[in-house]
C-alpha cells in the first residue's frame, strides 16, 4: 500500500515537471517564469533551504531547554 | 420593517443576557442564535454610508462606517463567530461565553467604526475581553501568558491612543480614514496597529499566548484581533512602502520558527504570523488588486485557521496532550481519521492547494506583488507558501496523526477518539466554506472593494502551484524523521520583556530593601521619641546611669484609631468640599 503511494506521488511530481513544458507563459512577469519546471526547482530548494537554515539558528541560537524561562 | 443596529451591540448585549438563562439547553441556542441575529443584521444594513452617529461631549461617535470593505469583514466574523459557536458548545462557563461575545463584538464595533474614539474603545475592549479567554485555561503557564497579553496589547493601545490625540488636535478631525504617513501621530497610530498585526518584533504576544489559551478560546482569538489590525491597515495606510518589508519579511519570519516548534497549537500561530505577513504586504502594495487580495485572504484565512486550531484544539481536548513529541508514533490518524480529514483541508487550504480557497486568495496578493514588479517581495512570499506546504500540511499531521516515536519510553499508547460531534459538525461546516469557496471564487470576489481582474485558475498557476507543492512533500520525505518535534522552547523577540521582567522584579526588591531599612530606622527614631518627651529626665537617666524605666513601653496602635477617625472625617469634609466647590467654579465658568 505504502509503496503503490510512493510510485504515485513520484508519477505525479513527474507530471507536474513535465505539464510546466507544455505551459508558455505568453507575457512573463519575470524572466524566470520563460523557466520550464522554475516552480519545481524552487519547492525544492527552498524546502531544503528553509529546514537547514531553521534547524541551524534553532540549534545554535534559538532552542532552549523547556524550562528555560521558569 | 425592523431597521438594523450596530452588530457589535447585538454580541455585547447577547454576553450580558446570556448569564440570566438557566437551562444548558437554553443558553446553547443562545449562543447559536446570536451570532445568527448578527447576520441577519449585517444582511440589512446593504446601504454604503455612515450610520449610528452619536455627539457625545463635542465629537461625532460613528458607530457604523459602512461600505464593501467593511462590510466583507463583518460577514467573515460573523460566519466565524458562529463556527467557534458550534465548536465551544460544550464549554460550561459563561465566563467564557460572555468573554467571547465581548470580543466578537469589539472586533465587529472596530471593523464598523466610523471616528478614531469609537475605534479606540473598541479596540481596548477587544484586548481587555480576549485575554479571559486565555485565563479560563486555569493554569500557571496561562496565567503569565495572559498578563504579557495584557501588557503588550495595553502598551499598543497607548500608543493608539496617544498617535488619536495627536491626530485629533492638529487635524481637527476624529474621522477614521487614510492617514497621512509620516507624522509623529499616524507613527504612533501604526505602532498601535501593528502591535496587534503581529508584525516582527512585536508579534511575541501572538505565539506566547494563543497555545496557553482555551481549547475553544484559541480558536476565536485566530479570528479577530489580527484581522481586525489587517482591516484598519487597509483603512488607514495603504500602500505605505515600509509596510511592504514588513510584511514579506514577516511571512518568512513565521516559517522558520514554525521549523522549530513542538507545541502543535505555537506552530500553527506561527503560522497566523506568517499568513498575516501576506495580508499586511498586499495593504503595504497598495494597488486595487493587492488590496483585494489582502481583503479576500483576511476572508479565507479566518476560516482554514479556525478549521487548523480546532483540529489541533481537537487533538488536545481528546488526548490531553500538547506536544509532537508527546504526540508522534501513537499511530493516533486509526482513531480519529474524520478530524485527520477535515484537518488536512485546512492544511490544504492554507497551503493554497488548488480548488481550496487559500489558491484563490494568497496568490492574489502573491500576483499583485507580481504585477509591480517586485521580484525580492515576489520570492519572498513564494518560499512562505513553501514554508507553509511544509508544516501545517506535512509536518504537522505527519507528527500528529502517524510519525515515529522519538524515544522508546514514549511508546506507550495514550487515550484517543473522534472529537464529539458538536466539534466535528462545527469542522465539517468549515471545512465546507473552505472548499465552496475555493471552488467558487466569485462568490468572495464579489464581496471585495473593487472589481476583481483576476483569475487564479489558469493553466500557469495551477500546475506551477502543483510543482510548488508536490517538489516541497518530495524534499519533507528526505528530512520527514529529522522534521520531528524536539523538546526545547525558541527564544523569540518576548525574550527581552521575560527576561527583562526578572532584571526589573530584582531591581524592584532591592529598592524595596531600601524602603524597608529606612522604615525600620524612621520608626526606632519615633519611638525613642516618644518615650524621651514622655520623661526627658528619667529617660536620661535609664540611657546613662541604667536606672530602671518605670514609663510604660511605646505602643504604636495607642492613638491610632483616633487618629484614623479624625483622619477619614478630614476626607469626607475635603470630599464635600471639592464637590461644592466644582459646582461653584463650573457654574462660573459657564
Amino acid at each position: 500500500m505504502t509503496r503503490i503511494l510512493r510510485y504515485l506521488f513520484l508519477i505525479a511530481c513527474g507530471l507536474a515537471v513535465l505539464l510546466g513544458f507544455l505551459i508558455h507563459v505568453k507575457h512573463p512577469l519575470f524572466r524566470w517564469e520563460t523557466i520550464p519546471a522554475f516552480d519545481a526547482a524552487f519547492g525544492f530548494l527552498g524546502c531544503i533551504i528553509i529546514v537547514l537554515i531553521s534547524k541551524m539558528l534553532g540549534k545554535y541560537w534559538l532552542q532552549k531547554d523547556e524550562d528555560y524561562y521558569d | 420593517m425592523i431597521s438594523a443596529v450596530p452588530p457589535a451591540f447585538i454580541f455585547i448585549l447577547g454576553g450580558l443576557l446570556l448569564p440570566l438563562l438557566r437551562a444548558r439547553r437554553l443558553k446553547q441556542v443562545w449562543l447559536l442564535f446570536i451570532p445568527a441575529l448578527a447576520f441577519a443584521d449585517l444582511l440589512a444594513m446593504q446601504s454604503s454610508g455612515t450610520y449610528w452617529i452619536y455627539h457625545f461631549l463635542g465629537y461625532d461617535l460613528v458607530f457604523g462606517k459602512i461600505d464593501t470593505l467593511s462590510m466583507c469583514f463583518g460577514y467573515v466574523f460573523v460566519i466565524v463567530a458562529f463556527l467557534g459557536m458550534v465548536y465551544a458548545l460544550h464549554v460550561k462557563e459563561d465566563g467564557q461565553h460572555v468573554a467571547t461575545m465581548f470580543y466578537i463584538g469589539s472586533a465587529l464595533g472596530v471593523v464598523f467604526a466610523g471616528d478614531l474614539f469609537t475605534l479606540f474603545v473598541f479596540w481596548e475592549i477587544m484586548a481587555a475581553s480576549s485575554v479571559f479567554l486565555i485565563w479560563y485555561q486555569r493554569d500557571k503557564a496561562a496565567l503569565g501568558a495572559g498578563f504579557r497579553y495584557l501588557m503588550v496589547h495595553l502598551f499598543g493601545g497607548s500608543a493608539l491612543l496617544a498617535g488619536i490625540i495627536i491626530h485629533v488636535s492638529t487635524t481637527g478631525s476624529t474621522q477614521f480614514g487614510v492617514i497621512d504617513y509620516g507624522s509623529l501621530s499616524s507613527l504612533l497610530i501604526l505602532l498601535g496597529f501593528i502591535i496587534n498585526a503581529a508584525v516582527p518584533p512585536f508579534h511575541a504576544w501572538l505565539s506566547d499566548a494563543y497555545p496557553e489559551a482555551t481549547v475553544t478560546g484559541s480558536i476565536f482569538l485566530t479570528a479577530f484581533t489580527t484581522k481586525s489590525a489587517v482591516y484598519v491597515l487597509i483603512r488607514a495606510f495603504p500602500g505605505v512602502e515600509l509596510l511592504v518589508w514588513m510584511g514579506a519579511i514577516m511571512a518568512v519570519y513565521g516559517v522558520v520558527y514554525a521549523v522549530l516548534e513542538n507545541d502543535i497549537r505555537r506552530l500553527l500561530a506561527y503560522h497566523i504570523i506568517s499568513q498575516v505577513g501576506y495580508m499586511v504586504c498586499g495593504v503595504g502594495l497598495g494597488t486595487e488588486m493587492a488590496i483585494n487580495g489582502s481583503t479576500v485572504h483576511a476572508f479565507c484565512h479566518i476560516l482554514y485557521k479556525a478549521l487548523l486550531f480546532m483540529g489541533a484544539a481537537a487533538v488536545i481536548h481528546v488526548t490531553g496532550k500538547r506536544k509532537l513529541t508527546e504526540l508522534q508514533g501513537k499511530n493516533l490518524y486509526k482513531k480519529m481519521p474524520i478530524c485527520l480529514s477535515l484537518y488536512m483541508v485546512g492544511a490544504f487550504s492554507i497551503s493554497a492547494v488548488p480548488l481550496f480557497n487559500g489558491f484563490i486568495s494568497k496568490t492574489m496578493v502573491v500576483a499583485a506583488a507580481g504585477e509591480l514588479h517586485r521580484p525580492v517581495i515576489y520570492l519572498l512570499l513564494h518560499l512562505a507558501s513553501i514554508g507553509t506546504f511544509l508544516h501545517t500540511g506535512l509536518k504537522l499531521p505527519y507528527g500528529i496523526w502517524f510519525g515515529k516515536a522519538p524515544q522508546v519510553e514514549t511508546r506507550d499508547a495514550i487515550e484517543a477518539k473522534e472529537p464529539p460531534l458538536h466539534m466535528l459538525i462545527a469542522m465539517g461546516m468549515t471545512a465546507f466554506l473552505c472548499i465552496v469557496t475555493g471552488v467558487f471564487p466569485h462568490i468572495l470576489y464579489n464581496l471585495l472593494p473593487y472589481p476583481v481582474h483576476y483569475n487564479p485558475y489558469t493553466p500557469y498557476h495551477i500546475v506551477g502551484m502543483l510543482q510548488l507543492l508536490l517538489l516541497t512533500a518530495a524534499a519533507f520525505w528526505l528530512f520527514a524523521n529529522k522534521l520531528g518535534g524536539e523538546p526545547t522552547v525558541s527564544v523569540d523577540t518576548d525574550w527581552f520583556y521575560r527576561k527583562g521582567a526578572g532584571l526589573v522584579m530584582r531591581y524592584c526588591y532591592r529598592l524595596n530593601d531600601v524602603r524597608t531599612g529606612m522604615q525600620t530606622f524612621a520608626s526606632r527614631v519615633v519611638e525613642g521619641a516618644v518615650v524621651a518627651s514622655k520623661n526627658p529626665i528619667q529617660s536620661v537617666q535609664t540611657l546613662f546611669f541604667r536606672k530602671k524605666s518605670v514609663l510604660s513601653p511605646y505602643d504604636a496602635d495607642a492613638y491610632r484609631q483616633a487618629i484614623g477617625v479624625g483622619v477619614m472625617v478630614l476626607l469626607v469634609l475635603l470630599c464635600i468640599f471639592c464637590v461644592i466647590l466644582f459646582f461653584r467654579v463650573g457654574k462660573l465658568l459657564m
